[in-house]
């Protein structure tokens, strides 16, 4: 199953930094993370898109396409809007 | 005009007097104020006979219109000089409450030259100038100096400089308001080589704005924008900006011990997950600053402000340092000492890669917690290995014969991300005009938060004109004078009517764009003449040659040399990177040169 890790707020939402979540794409191992951790609906999709800001990577490069296929290797993580410098 | 105070106040501390003058509102209406309105004065007094650490040299501190108006985070002030660190022109800039203050003493610009016989310093009640002798306070740092001063936030704002500032360290701050500092590029030096200790602002003048409803309306709205946006109202006053710990690390753009490797198997215990669960007391802000960014930590020893990300990753990562007590101990300790975090941390990094390849005699080791403070302590001093490192990277590692090993772009240490995971922010580091920095416009907005909007991070065609964008934005923000996090709320165009309602010259978007671009040729100018060419717009051998091994950046170096090209024919430069007279035409620069 891919790793799903969670940052920032998200980790006090969901109560965990990291889950395995099975999906054949990166969309739906997202919408399975939510539909468990009900307290990120509408945090990490609007829409059924990914939230302005948020930003998730898979094996730390930016994912936009929720179609993409993931593998059981995968690392997926996600990250609430956040800023710095 | 309303904004400006119209006036400049003159200090040389050789004969100890003072004069004040008109500001030249063209040059105002131009320039603006804060790094814009410096420049374009140090232009004109500092050329390049003159030693960064002789009494030649200046300091031109200068605030805003905006600043002291309540305008949204219009505390902050600039600090323009010849840099003792890279030889450059130099802006740092800083918040607090000292900018504030600095407006209300009835001046927009202080311009300091020359060199007190004896340490003094000065203060500033109400316009009027009184020197004091320091010979008492020389050797202070900076905690107890500033209470020692009567430091009271919204009254009584002290600025000075620590030890390092005193010992003439080219990485010495300029601190004000106990722990905020115009860091970067030794400003503290200069004003160590000038024997002035600290400079204390107190004044009841407050800015005239011309149109007093839309201002106000402006406040309202400004305020909305920064409550509505998730950054701004949730993501830097929840975590600061150490939240980019992880996802710097995770995309393999985490420079790690002296940018030998790209990620760091130690980020999640220097996160700012981890500072705000387990060291965080509270939060605080700047005047006027509804975002609240500023962390206050706690760990056995110490409290205090900080540490941001880039001092969290410049004694972390890079020197391979995992212990987050440490780091916000070390962080604490350069503030009281009057350091820059960024350039200090990077130096131990590459005094512990010269130890470590045996170029340097020295027990200094990546991972040594432990060595942190007492190296810090030897820096401010400039005693022991402190003599070594208080130049910063480039002159310690160029003395053992491998400059190749400073972390630096035109002798400035660089920021946190490294530019062979980040293509836009290489180039970006390596045309800055004060050296390897983030301030100066940052791109990991754009290549990896989506800020405002996702790019390929490891595209290197197209990427120039990004950058450009990102440069003359910053520089225009860097002369209203306000926080660069207000722009994650509110966008270019708004400053402009702001500008417009508080001076009563209506500036258009692309006026306030092509004010920031006549200030960034301007300091581009001014390096020329200092003898700086293309040749410095480079990076370390070690960015551009050497790929990592591992990690999402695994086989990507730096591709600068085709960025660079593309990055002077789009500024309207020559390729060797000068200003074309056309172009110097069309931003009213023409005649400086």
């Amino acid at each position: 199953m891919p790793t799903v890790k969670l940052y920032a707020n998200l980790r006090k939402l969901a109560g965990t930094k990291e889950l395995s979540i099975t999906g054949p794409t990166l969309g739906a191992v997202v919408n399975v993370l939510v539909r468990q951790n009900p307290a990120l609906d509408g945090v990490v999709l609007e829409n059924g898109q990914i939230r302005p800001h948020v930003v998730i990577t898979v094996n730390g490069h930016n994912a936009v396409d929720l179609d993409a296929s993931v593998t059981e290797q995968d690392v997926i993580a996600i990250f609430p809007p956040i800023a710095g410098g | 005009m309303n904004g400006w105070n119209g006036k400049i106040l003159e200090i040389d501390l050789t004969t100890q007097s003072h004069k004040s003058y008109p500001l030249d509102m063209e040059m105002a209406r131009q320039f603006i104020g804060g790094r814009g309105l410096g420049t374009r004065l140090l232009w004109d007094m500092v050329g390049p006979e003159v030693d960064p650490l002789s009494p030649e040299n200046v300091l031109i501190f200068t605030n805003g219109p905006l600043t002291g108006t309540g305008y949204q985070t219009s505390n902050r002030f600039s600090v323009t000089t010849k840099s003792p660190l890279t030889g450059t022109v130099l802006d740092a800039n800083s918040g607090g409450f000292w900018g504030m203050q600095f407006k209300r003493t009835g001046y927009d610009v202080m311009i300091v030259r020359g060199k007190a016989e004896k340490p003094v310093w000065i203060e500033i009640k109400n316009g009027d100038v009184t020197f004091h002798d320091a010979s008492e306070l020389w050797g202070m740092r900076v905690f107890a100096l500033t209470e020692k001063l009567g430091q009271d936030n919204n009254k009584r704002n002290v600025l000075c400089i620590g030890p390092a500032g005193e010992n003439l360290s080219r990485m010495a701050a300029i601190m004000n308001d106990r722990e905020r500092a115009a860091a970067r590029g030794g400003p503290g030096a200069v004003m160590g080589s000038k024997n002035l200790k600290a400079i204390v602002v107190e004044g009841r003048e407050r800015p005239v704005i011309e149109d007093k409803e839309r201002f106000k309306f402006m406040l309202y709205e400004t305020r909305k924008l920064l409550a509505a946006s998730p950054l701004t109202s949730q993501a830097l006053p929840e975590f600061g900006t150490v939240v980019l710990m992880n996802i710097m690390n995770n995309i393999g753009a985490l420079a790690t011990r002296n940018h030998q490797q790209t990620q760091f198997e130690g980020a999640e215990a220097i996160s700012g997950e981890e500072l705000t669960e387990k060291y965080l007391v509270k939060n605080a802000a700047c005047w006027a600053c509804p975002i609240g960014c500023t962390r206050i930590s706690k760990t056995e020893k110490v409290e205090g402000e900080g540490p941001e990300f880039e001092s969290t990753w410049a004694f972390g990562a890079q020197c391979g340092i995992d212990d987050l007590p440490a780091i916000i101990e070390a962080n604490m300790l350069c503030n009281d000492l009057g350091l820059d975090t960024i350039s200090v941390g990077s130096t131990i990094a590459c005094a512990m890669e010269l130890s470590e390849k045996g170029f340097m005699d020295s027990d200094l080791r990546f991972g040594r917690a432990d060595q942190l403070a007492p190296v810090i302590e030897a820096i401010a001093a400039r005693k022991d290995i402190g003599s070594d490192l208080a130049d910063g990277s480039l002159r310690l590692a160029t003395k053992y014969n491998h400059p190749e090993l400073s972390m630096s772009a035109k002798g400035m240490e660089m920021p946190a991300y490294d530019p062979r995971g980040l293509q836009g922010q290489g180039l970006l580091y390596a045309t800055s005009n004060r050296g390897g920095c983030h301030m100066r416009g940052n791109m990991v907005g754009l290549e990896v938060l989506g800020l405002p909007k996702l790019i390929d991070r490891f595209q290197v065609q197209g990427k120039s004109s990004f950058v450009i964008l990102n440069q003359n934005s910053n520089a225009a923000i860097d002369s209203l004078v306000v926080c660069k996090f207000t722009n994650m709320g509110v966008a270019d165009e708004y400053f402009a009517r702001v500008l417009s309602a508080v001076t009563g010259i209506q500036y258009a978007t692309t006026d306030m764009i092509k004010v920031g671009e006549r200030v960034w040729n301007l300091e581009r100018l001014y390096n020329n003449r200092e003898g700086f060419t293309a040749k410095d717009d480079t990076l370390p051998p070690r960015l551009l040659t050497e790929a990592p091994v591992d990690g999402p950046s695994k086989g990507w170096v730096s591709n600068l040399e085709p960025m660079l090209k593309e990055y002077y024919r789009t500024r309207g430069w020559d390729e060797n990177g000068v200003p074309t007279q056309k172009k110097l035409i069309e931003l009213g620069l023409a005649e400086l040169v």
